[in-house]
């Protein structure tokens, strides 16, 4: 299946752990992530992620509804780039 | 000095747990957990003391399989946590809720590599549906709340609470909170109305429908959803392993478990339908990775509440992201009385011809009401084959792990969930030599439960991939083990021997009749 270059942008709670946990649900399936980016958003309390995945859209949908089912993640987009 | 409404966060904790409706613990105690033991023991709150902590957590996930109430476990830093992780997993993969609280080194040595300290939330990430580090006593109240919401909501699953010790220590005048809110987490998913009517058009046109029904109908008490269902549309049932109890076998709709190792009549049924409604399933790889396995013509109607199980192994026609049991209350007044005779007595008579061929003499002697928990391996689908299967949560069996060591410890935990049941554990030499150190809490607890140990001195499955797959050179899995009837008489149980699977019905029926714990040994 055809692989792209897929940013996800996760909005998530701004607690220890959370990167860890998202880090490894992705990596934990073998998939190499391109590029992280963590930063505070206005409200202090999430935080967005910005992550450059190489997967095919299967996959990618797959890991995005996967991340949906954290308790801290609020939100997942993705665009492929 | 302790002012009003202040306790220990250890005592807030069992509060928490009692708050929850906790009445067992299992658990195993250390150096960084005795305040909360303390505060368990003050509590008066039943404890079961496992001999390994692997043992504690399946007591766990067998109580919560049997009752559908979460387990709680208790252990302390450390390898006590470690020793955890085989257990958490098997939950885990079958989604058994289970809350466990484990000490930890005081906040200001975590990171030190201190005595008896591990990293708990790096080592438990893979194999729990959430976990938490507490940072302070005032944390507690609102943290086990959370744990128990998040472990029985959703997909259920395991959740993991780190306490340190100075953290148990310190006093705290939080408040238990009335309910749970958590900002990110919202499990609850319906149906839309357009997926509910193409859901009941499919139905209602199908020729050759069935049933296929997994760990979710289970998980989600749906079993009388989907029997009724089944009556209304005469619609015949397949199951998974995890779906065992979805329907009554003696129902004539009902065919059995499907998959590589499941009956014909289940899987002839899936690999011809023409409409397949999978409810609470994953699909997987041993019921779907085998020939003839799945029609690939037939519509597939995906229910779940877990939206990542849809279309992940199997691409299908309709998924629907919903609670199984909402799901077929909502779908019900739209569905159609239907007969689809010929197709049902198809199946019926392959049914029928399976049974003729494959009598059943344990399942004569075991009461229908029987909780049977298997552990892994050739005899595990013997147990499916060979025990009846009359209600949900009566068949305990580790699913997706495959983790050797649950049978004898989740026999133990349905016997302390489910008391005045009849309780049989079925297990190999193998995994009888992996978890029988806790053949002592039976024991200890005088739980009627009848324990049948299938020696073969052998890893039996693992054998026959070897005879498979690899041109028959065996290695590794002659296993020399003890004379398994002396051992349960150094335990103070009976022991009993049964030469044959041919006198396993008679050692049975005499071992269930004495209503204390048992070991049956049946050399093969």
């Amino acid at each position: 299946m055809k692989e792209s270059i897929y940013r996800l942008c996760c909005y998530v709670e701004n607690k220890p752990g959370v990167l860890a946990r998202i880090v490894g649900l992705i990596s934990g399936r073998g998939y190499n992530i391109q590029t992280l980016n963590v930063g505070p958003t206005e409200d202090g309390t999430v935080s967005r992620m910005k992550i450059d995945v190489l997967g095919s859209e299967r996959v990618v949908n797959q890991i995005i509804l996967q991340l949906r089912n954290c308790v801290n993640v609020i939100e997942v987009t993705s665009r492929r780039r | 000095m302790k002012k009003s409404g202040q306790r220990t966060g250890a005592q807030a904790l069992v509060e928490g747990l009692a708050k929850a409706g906790a009445d067992v613990v299992f658990g195993y105690p250390g150096g960084n957990v005795l305040d909360i033991f303390d505060a368990v023991r003050e509590s008066g709150m039943r404890f079961v003391l496992g001999r390994h902590e692997q043992g504690c957590v399946h007591m766990a996930d067998g109580y919560a399989r049997s009752l559908g109430r979460p387990g709680v476990v208790l252990v302390t830093s450390g390898p006590g946590l470690t020793n955890t992780i085989t257990g958490l997993g098997c939950a885990n993969m079958d989604g058994v809720p289970i809350v466990l609280v484990c000490g930890q080194v005081p906040l200001d040595q975590i990171g030190t590599d201190a005595f008896q300290e591990a990293d708990t939330v790096g080592l438990t990430r893979a194999v729990s549906k959430h976990n938490f580090l507490v940072k302070s006593a005032d944390e507690i109240p609102e943290t086990m709340a959370q744990a128990f919401y998040i472990a029985t909501h959703g997909k259920p699953g395991p959740v993991v609470i780190d306490v340190p010790r100075d953290c148990q220590r310190a006093l705290t005048a939080a408040k238990h909170p009335e309910r749970v809110c958590l900002r990110a987490y919202h499990p609850e998913v319906y149906a839309t109305p357009r997926e509910v009517g193409r859901l009941a058009k499919l139905l209602n046109e199908a020729k050759r429908p069935v049933i296929y029904a997994g760990g979710g109908v289970i998980a989600a008490d749906a079993a009388g959803d989907v029997t009724a269902l089944a009556h209304k549309a005469q619609i015949p049932v397949a199951t998974t392993m995890m779906g065992i109890g979805s329907i009554d076998e003696r129902d004539p709709l009902a065919l059995g478990m499907s998959g590589m190792y499941g009956a014909p009549a289940a899987n002839i049924a899936l690999s011809e339908a023409d409409v397949i409604l999978a409810l609470g399933v994953r699909f997987n790889d041993r019921t779907t990775g085998f020939s003839p396995g799945m029609s690939r013509r037939a519509k597939i109607v995906h229910v779940d509440c877990d939206a990542s199980s849809i279309n992940k192994n199997v691409t299908v026609h309709l998924g629907i992201v919903a609670d199984v049991k909402d799901l077929l209350a909502t779908v019900d007044s739209r569905i159609r009385p239907a007969e689809h005779s010929v197709w049902a007595a198809r199946l019926a008579a392959e049914r029928a011809a399976d049974e003729a061929r494959n009598p059943r003499p344990c399942a004569a002697v075991l009461p229908t009401d029987v909780i049977v928990a298997t552990d892994v391996g050739e005899h595990q689908l013997w147990a499916v084959r060979n025990v009846p299967h009359v209600y949900p949560r009566h068949f305990l069996s580790s699913g997706g792990m495959g983790a050797m060591g649950f049978g004898i410890p989740a026999a133990i935990g349905a016997a302390i969930a489910r008391p005045g049941h009849p309780v049989v554990a079925l297990v190999g030499d193998g995994g009888a030599q992996m978890t029988g150190e806790e053949l002592a809490v039976a024991v200890e607890h005088n739980l009627a439960v009848v324990f049948v140990v299938f020696v073969n001195r052998s890893l039996g499955l693992v054998r026959r991939m070897q005879d498979e797959e690899f041109g028959g050179r065996r290695f590794a899995t002659d296993l020399v083990s003890p004379d398994f009837v002396r051992l349960a008489r150094a335990y103070g149980m009976k022991g009993v021997r049964a030469k044959g699977v041919e006198s396993l019905p008679s050692a049975l029926a005499r071992s269930l009749k004495s209503k204390s714990p048992t070991l049956v040994e049946v050399i093969l």
